[in-house]
């Protein structure tokens, strides 16, 4: 089973894809985070019933599968709007909707773990909505709100296997590649699975870790 | 980059609006850039090299129409299903990729003249014991997603009544199933089909025989609207066997008679 | 502005058959679910065991499953398997990665319901006579179930839309891949999936919708 045709510019071949896979993923998570947070915070300033707008429009990210969506926005773009967009950025953009879908869910939840004694408290101590939200809900939400996230950011990295449907070569698509080629399908499967693993799996410990020691005190 | 592509778009609009119309064909010369939608799963009109280059047919193919054109061509990997998302979300100028003609498809996408020909073969795998069209019938058989023989061959197997059809995302999975025992057959055009058996990548499975499918003539394809371009993809295509090429191109990586694209007793 | 032309009829007309890729999905994941949470507590009992191989094998598939693209499973289960000369249908493929899937995660979240539950009410049952095993299929796995419900809807919610991946495995009965038939027939590919989607968000909020009137009734007291 070892005994491979898999040469070296393959390998670098397959780094190449894992480099896409870790770019998107990285552009992805941070502008999705960025735009979850402000999300999430208005969500919970405006109240359920005038954020309900907003709300019904992250969750459609959360309803339809990551497939249709990637296909529907690059038709859109593409036929509709007539935008030259690079499969790249339509995939970039997809997921850090996607992700700013999930992450406003847990910043509104972590934002409501804050007891809300504890901010009415820092309010009469005098401090502004802003020095509140500042000082005493952010450290807070982000202990709880932390571990998620590690969750959330693992599963758009492993969610970021589709967007070959928009012509990206991502690692899965590379492996893909090579098993036409090559004609390995297990030996080429388990070294792309092990990559995956070998990211996922220390951070997922991390987070859990985090999730014990922030719960305990 | 994001932003560019917005100003770039709105400038092109504005552009647009003002002096006369500039259609694709402007779009492609003035860009010095030639996008081609090629399959490259599908040897021998496209696949990869050891350096995992896009080689074939349709690579050539590409190649040749960039160079008429006075550009240079960019080879974009778009899998079957892919092929014409990619041109109508303007990922891609024109598709060089063994696609069929069918009516039902120009009401979407406008055909070229047919720039090459197939027939279609029966490959199976040798433990399956079948040796013929007919064989197939009861048997699990497979085909790449939205080609031509997968559409035909689904209709086959309702129409028969007996056996599963099963459509796999790339050739490559196609023969790759074959060749494990999941699909006792598969029906694909036969110069693929050769050059897949001849690769001895994948052990135990043969050419067994015709099917008895009409010509798959294929075709260049973009937008339906983009005449100008149109017109010159047909020019190309009569050029490319005036010239010569097409059978230099066919001797090079299919070899053998070459198949005529003329289609009996038609004006066209 | 728009210089495409929209042919809605054209798509609707084949309403009836994305409909019944659309029952197919759900079947798919009733199915998977079913047996996801039959396998989350057979790994939750071989996690408390006591046994290290056993508790070695359970934490293997818990891990794989939580860390690896859901794409890669199924892909796993359909070319991965065949290697070993084990051939499945495409069904039986997309239904065996997505249970592997579900079961891992829900076994997470049974992990987190236990710490809920006292160790005391284990012992209680023991010295009522009960068995281990009796006094974890009494008194344990009701109250895990029950404290993981939220989980579980959104895991129902995750293998309905997991379902879309069956389309790399040969499936073409399914919601996704109906539709990614009818799309390579007539090209229609923004109607035909934005109608997919509209299914598909229909059904994941009946999920939601029906869990919750569930939860009103079995959480009463």
């Amino acid at each position: 089973m070892f005994d491979t045709a898999l040469s070296s510019s393959d390998l670098l071949f397959l780094a190449k894809g894992a480099g896409m896979t870790i770019i998107v993923t990285v552009i992805s998570v941070t502008i999705g985070t960025v735009l979850g947070i402000l999300f999430g915070v208005i969500r919970v300033q405006l109240g359920a019933v005038l954020s309900a707008p907003l709300t019904f429009f992250l969750d459609i990210f959360r309803s339809v599968p990551l497939l249709i969506q990637l296909v529907l926005a690059n038709a859109f773009m593409g036929m509709v709007l007539r935008l030259q967009l690079s499969g790249f950025t339509v995939a970039c953009m997809v997921l850090s909707l996607y992700t700013a879908a999930y992450c406003s869910e847990i910043v509104r939840g972590s934002i409501d773990a804050v007891p809300s004694t504890t901010r009415r408290a820092a309010r009469s101590l005098g401090m502004s909505w802003a020095q509140d939200m500042r000082y005493i809900v952010m450290p807070l939400a982000t202990r709880v709100a932390l571990p998620s996230w590690i969750g959330l950011a693992l599963g758009v990295m492993k969610d970021s296997a589709l967007v070959y449907v928009v012509q990206v070569t991502e690692l899965l698509k590379s492996t893909q590649i090579l098993i036409t080629r090559l004609q390995e399908p297990l030996f080429l499967l388990m070294i792309c699975g092990a990559f995956y693993f070998l990211i996922s799996f220390p951070l997922a410990r991390f987070g859990g870790y985090l999730e014990k020691r922030w719960s305990n005190d | 980059m994001k932003k560019t592509t917005t100003i770039t778009a709105l400038i092109a609009g504005i552009a647009m609006a003002g002096a006369a119309q500039a259609d694709k064909l402007d779009d492609i010369i003035s860009s010095g850039k030639l996008r081609c939608a090629v399959v490259l799963d599908f040897p021998p009109m496209g696949s990869r090299d050891a350096d995992n280059e896009p080689v074939g047919f349709d690579v050539d193919y590409c190649n040749d129409l960039a160079a008429a054109l006075g550009v240079e061509a960019e080879i974009v990997e778009t899998p079957f299903p892919e092929r014409i998302p990619a041109l109508v979300s303007g990922r891609v100028d024109v598709g060089v990729a063994s696609t069929s003609d069918t009516l039902e498809r120009a009401k979407t996408v406008g055909f070229s003249i047919p720039y090459f020909a197939f027939e279609m073969a029966v490959t199976a795998n040798d433990e399956a014991g079948i040796s013929s069209y007919e064989d197939m019938k009861g048997h699990t058989v497979g085909a790449v997603a939205g080609t031509y023989e997968a559409i035909a061959l689904e209709k086959q197997i309702e129409e028969w009544g007996d056996g599963t059809f099963r459509p796999y995302q790339t050739q490559a999975d196609v023969f790759l199933a074959l060749s494990q025992g999941q699909l006792d057959a598969t029906v694909s055009t036969s110069t693929v089909a050769m050059a897949n058996v001849k690769t001895g990548n994948f052990p135990g499975i043969s050419v067994v025989g015709k099917a008895p499918f009409d010509t798959d003539y294929v075709a260049l394809f973009t937008n339906r609207n983009e005449y100008g371009l149109l017109n010159y993809l047909n020019l190309f295509v009569n050029q490319q066997i005036r010239s010569g090429r097409y059978d230099e191109l066919y001797e090079k990586w299919v070899g053998g008679d070459v198949p005529s694209l003329m289609v009996p007793n038609a004006y066209r | 502005m728009f210089e495409y032309t929209f042919q809605w009829n054209q798509a609707l007309a084949r309403l009836p058959k994305i409909l019944e890729g659309a029952v197919v999905t759900m079947e798919v994941a009733l199915l998977s679910m079913l047996l996801g949470i039959a396998f989350a507590i057979l790994l939750t009992l071989l996690r408390l065991s006591g046994s290290r191989p056993l508790h070695a094998i359970a934490t293997t598939w818990i891990e794989i499953a939580r860390n690896t693209p859901a794409l890669f499973q199924i892909y796993m289960a359909h070319f991965g398997i065949a290697s070993f000369g084990i051939h499945l249908s495409p069904f039986a493929s997309l239904l065996i990665g997505i249970t592997f899937n579900n079961a891992g995660y829900l076994a997470e979240n049974f992990r987190g319901a236990l710490k809920a539950i006292p160790d005391t009410q284990t012992r209680a049952g023991r010295s009522l006579g009960m068995s281990q095993l009796q006094a974890f299929r009494y008194i344990i796995v009701p109250q895990m179930l029950r404290i993981s419900f939220l989980p579980m809807t959104n895991q129902m919610v995750w293998a309905v839309l997991m379902t879309s991946l069956g389309v790399t495995v040969g499936m073409n009965s399914d919601l996704y891949g109906v539709t990614q038939d009818l799309n390579a027939l007539t090209f229609r590919t923004f109607e035909l999936f934005a109608i997919a989607g509209v299914i598909f968000y229909v059904i994941t909020k009946a999920i939601t919708l029906s869990a919750r009137l569930v939860a009103t009734r079995l959480f009463r007291y």
